[in-house]
């Protein structure tokens, strides 16, 4: 049996309607059905932004706040750091035995193992911080300072072992070399400083805050 | 609800989930997946971990062998004294075994050595014998000065200057010939000494005392600096020299002066001779024209820069 192309209908079964035969539905929109959809689709987009906008600035403040802690926690250890510096520097040596100048230089040398190793966690830690772009020069600078401090322990345990070795010229260019370090991070501190007041102003402009000045 | 119906949301979850955590982060260059790169995995803190005890050198025996050495020398009341110092055979076998260092930084530690501290403490409490009369004192320093003054001069490059008749075995060549900074106890075990050697041994014995010195080092000597804050005795028929260091004055002490007399007829060592605090006038040209470099001889290298400057918090901490 054939069949028609055209056509496309077995003999005997149900029959099929042409194409121009189908009727697409009717659909009757209201004003009042429109207007809802126009409004629906308006507060989506609405809450769509504000929540976004909301949540970029939940995240800038999470990142502010994590690196803020960072900092904290860097400032409390090398507070630490500092106290044991204090304590040495402090320590008369006009009386000293030889047995106890080396036992001083040996706790200098311990010290600045402490500093070394203390700048060398946090510098690693505040480095790896994703922040807010305003406050990467803040961040930078801090880790600019820690790699300074880190650099001038690491002379201070170069002198030691200078010191060990009876080589007190080497000793002493290592401590100019320290000095010029510790001068190197107490600029960044000073460009941290600056960068972190920049950042708390601009972000305080766009809050529409006031800062108020750096303590003489 | 059919099966049909949930696999669309299940799609669109998978699809926000790779892109919240594979191509954002892929695009931003952070880490891939739940990890944060605030959240560095760097373990403890750094603690101090303080340096260890030094074991304590074996004091040398009692009942070992000893060079035992007689001295004769004019006090300051005019009295002519014998003093006899004893010095284990053993530490002065060390001494020579140690290494020297040509630095004058170096050489405070041969002043103040541990093991010849007892021996340097016995023989100051001899020579000047504490006093209960405050005046006193003045007696007793230059009781100590006047001992090594009048202890020989020989030179380092002479092998008379040393027990065994040979220069040590770490002796120092120079250009000019031999450098070897003795420690007191060599000087006392062969009973001579050149001017480095006197200042060291002065240094040690005052140190006993407690009187702070320097050495004093010229091109071709050394003598040591003695603190005080004033010295001008009625008697002085001189300027007493003293050179500032630090903010403190250190009177001019020679350890060696002499007239050129030999200790005797077969030695090339000369008998040296008393000489007051601050007197140059006998002294060698370089002492009198120079100005000396001061060697503390307690030398610790300090720096200069060391305070931690405290760094404000970000979002308003202090």
């Amino acid at each position: 049996m054939s069949m028609d192309p055209d056509t496309p209908e077995p003999s005997g079964g149900p029959k099929i309607p042409k194409l121009p035969d189908l009727k697409i539905p009717k659909v009757t929109v209201t004003r009042k059905q429109a207007l809802t959809a126009a409004g629906t689709a308006i507060f989506v987009v609405v809450v769509a932004v504000i929540g976004g906008a909301i949540l970029l600035n939940y995240t800038a403040d999470q990142q502010v706040a994590a690196f803020s802690s960072h900092v904290a926690a860097s400032e409390a250890d090398l507070f630490l750091v500092s106290g044991k510096i204090t304590v040495h520097m402090r320590t008369p040596t006009n009386d000293l035995s030889v047995a106890e100048c080396d036992a001083h230089m040996r706790e200098f040398a311990a010290i600045a193992r402490y500093g070394r190793d203390v700048t060398a966690y946090h510098r690693q830690i505040v480095a790896a911080d994703t922040i807010p772009e305003a406050y990467t020069g803040a961040q930078s600078a801090y880790v600019r300072a820690l790699d300074n401090l880190n650099r001038a322990f690491t002379f201070w345990s170069s002198a030691a072992g200078a010191y060990e070795m009876r080589d007190y010229a080497a000793a002493n260019r290592n401590l100019a070399d320290a000095d010029e370090a510790w001068r190197a991070y107490a600029a960044a501190i000073g460009d941290y400083d600056r960068e972190l007041r920049a950042a708390e102003e601009e972000g305080a402009e766009e809050a529409g805050e006031s800062i108020p000045p750096p303590p003489a | 609800m059919e099966w049909k119906d949930v696999f669309p949301v299940i799609a669109g979850a998978v699809v926000i989930l790779a892109v919240a955590l594979v191509v954002k982060p892929a695009l931003l260059g952070e880490p891939i997946g739940f990890g944060s790169r605030g959240l560095v995995p760097a373990g403890d803190p750094p603690a101090y971990v303080p340096p260890a005890p030094v074991p304590t050198a074996t004091p040398f025996p009692d009942d070992g062998k000893v060079y035992t050495r007689n001295f004769r020398w004019t006090a300051i009341d005019g009295g002519v004294q014998t003093t006899q110092v004893t010095v284990p055979e053993a530490l002065l076998r060390e001494r020579r075994e140690t290494l020297r260092i040509s630095e004058y930084f170096a050489w405070g530690e041969y002043a103040f050595a541990d093991a010849d501290r007892p021996i340097l403490e016995d023989l100051a409490r001899e020579i000047a014998p504490p006093a209960a009369n405050p005046d006193e004192g003045y007696f007793r320093l230059m009781n100590i000065v006047f001992f090594v003054q009048q202890i020989p001069y020989d030179k380092d490059d002479n092998t008379t200057s040393y027990v065994e008749g040979a220069l040590p075995p770490h002796a120092i060549y120079k250009k000019g010939g031999v450098e070897y900074p003795k420690y007191p106890v060599e000087m006392l075990v062969d009973g001579r000494g050149d001017c480095e050697d006197a200042a060291i041994l002065m240094g040690g014995l005052l140190d006993a005392l407690g009187y702070d010195t320097v050495l004093l080092a010229y091109s071709d000597h050394m003598a040591l600096g003695i603190r005080m804050n004033e010295f001008n005795p009625y008697y002085a028929k001189y300027t007493p020299r003293y050179f500032e260091h630090e903010g403190k004055h250190y009177y001019f002490i020679e350890g060696t002066i002499f007239d050129g007399y030999c200790v005797s007829p077969d030695s090339i060592a000369v008998q040296g001779k008393p000489n007051p605090i601050g007197d140059t006038q006998d002294s060698l040209p370089s002492v009198r024209s120079e100005t000396p470099q001061i060697v503390p001889l307690r030398y610790i290298p300090e720096p200069g820069e060391y305070r931690i400057r405290p760094a404000r918090l970000p979002g308003g901490g202090a």
